[in-house]
């Protein structure tokens, strides 16, 4: 018998009979393992494990995206992004469509090149993202930007949405499955308050599918034992301390803020924002960017995908009208969103 | 867009290097990590161009071969799509 058999078969003896679990993954990629797996057919009927907030494109505000197209419609303004922005729906178009002076880059040292090569120019980083992409913005603060490049800041922190959805009763979560880089940032530690406050059992893992199955069984294990910690499978990449450098770099630039989520709403001290010393590179200031009143897209049901209340294949649009070429809601867009994935792998 | 590679770091001139990975060089920030813990030839967790933790080289391979299957079976979907 190999290792993933193995693995499988102490899973099924570990679900507890006599009741329904559900084991949350925080990571796009931890979804794409389990659905291009197909780890959740070899799962015990018992036993559910649902994609959570892994997809920062799927919960980046509307209000944003149409700043971000707004601004690309200036004409003294080049708009940079991520290549997934740029196609995220909103009642204004995407910034593809309905958006003029864009470009897409894969690393914020990208921006600050552009930003050189076009002087007479202000360059607008539309950096989105949870801690993984944070940390790189925080970088190119730290060796200096030229002076035209300002930040549009959307990210995001990965703990804090995880905490509210713990305390969603509807939802019921009995195991973490923390997201692997996320953690090699903020370090496993950061996870702790879930083990030993809220009493779920909680690991980080990697993104193989023997390192998630193992991850699934550990939370399984403490299930059985009746005894919660925060278990690190991925100590390869992940300290219990993480990136010190990284998060002082955070610290540094960035300052928690109050942010909306698509689809979700409101939540306190959930996102970041450039701290006061630095808000002259900041494009909600130089811009006076006013939040934006979010519109319900009709039929899209992407803000209770995201918090693990259904599934993608719930939403009466998914493989319908919506699709990864002709996406209604943000979770459609990005190969981390989870519609995107169920989209190639559901059948 | 959140997806991490691991490559080799082939140059340092802190605070930015050369890193490859498959045959490819790319220019990689190294902000994000103590200027001396790193050396030529480490491996390296890469996110949006930057480097963010520090690996080994088994598991640098490992999470290689992970990304070839997603990246094929995706390649896959694509075609057939
Ligand atoms: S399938 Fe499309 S419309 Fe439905 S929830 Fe997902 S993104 Fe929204």
């Amino acid at each position: 018998m190999n290792k993933t058999q193995d693995i499988i078969k102490a899973i099924h003896s570990l679900v507890p009979p006599d009741r329904n679990l559900k084991i949350m993954n925080v990571c796009g990629s931890h979804e794409h393992t389990i659905s291009f797996s197909g780890m959740r057919s070899l799962m015990p009927e018992n036993l559910e494990l649902i994609p959570g907030p892994g997809c920062p494109v799927c919960v980046c505000p509307e209000s944003d995206i149409i700043h971000a197209i707004q601004l690309s419609k200036k004409e003294e303004v080049v708009l940079v992004t991520y290549g997934d922005m740029v196609r995220v729906p909103s009642k204004k178009g995407s910034i593809r469509t309905d958006g003029i002076n864009f470009r897409i880059i894969t690393s914020p040292s990208e921006a600050i090149r552009i930003a050189e090569s076009e002087p007479d120019r202000t360059i607008v980083f539309f950096s989105i993202g949870f801690e993984t992409t944070t940390a790189p913005t925080a970088a190119i603060l730290e060796t200096g930007i030229p002076d035209n490049l300002f930040i549009l800041s959307s990210h995001r922190l990965t703990p804090t949405i995880m905490e509210v959805l713990v305390k969603d009763r509807e939802i019921g979560i009995d195991g973490f499955v923390c997201p692997g880089h996320v953690s090699a940032i903020v370090g496993s530690n950061a996870w702790n308050v879930f083990s030993e406050k809220y009493n779920i059992p909680t690991v980080v893992a990697g993104f193989e599918a023997d390192n998630l199955l193992l991850g699934i069984m550990e939370i399984l294990l403490q299930v059985k034992e009746g005894e919660f910690r925060t278990t690190n499978v991925y100590s390869g990449v992940v300290r219990p301390e993480g990136n010190e450098q990284a998060r002082k770099l955070l610290d540094k630039y960035f300052k928690v803020s109050d942010v909306n989520w698509r689809g979700i709403g409101h939540i306190p001290a959930s996102g970041l924002e450039l701290r006061e010393a630095f808000s002259d590179r900041d494009a909600r200031k130089l811009f006076k960017l006013e939040e934006i009143r979010e519109e319900k897209i009709p039929g899209c049901i992407c803000g209770n995908v995201v918090l693990g209340k259904a599934y993608p294949a719930d939403c009466r649009l998914f493989k319908k009208s919506c699709s990864p070429k002709s996406p209604q809601g943000p979770c459609m867009v990005s190969g981390e969103g989870s519609c995107n994935i169920w989209y190639k792998t559901y059948k | 867009m959140c997806v991490g590679v691991p490559m080799q770091i082939t140059e340092i001139n802190y605070p930015s290097g050369v890193a490859e990975a498959k045959g490819v060089k790319r220019e990689i920030g190294l902000q994000l990590m103590p200027e001396d813990t790193l050396q030529i030839g480490d491996h390296v967790i890469v996110h949006v161009g930057f480097a963010i933790e520090k690996i080994d080289r088994e598991l640098a391979d490992e999470i290689w071969d992970t990304l070839d299957e997603v990246l094929q079976m995706m390649d896959e979907e694509e075609k057939g799509a």
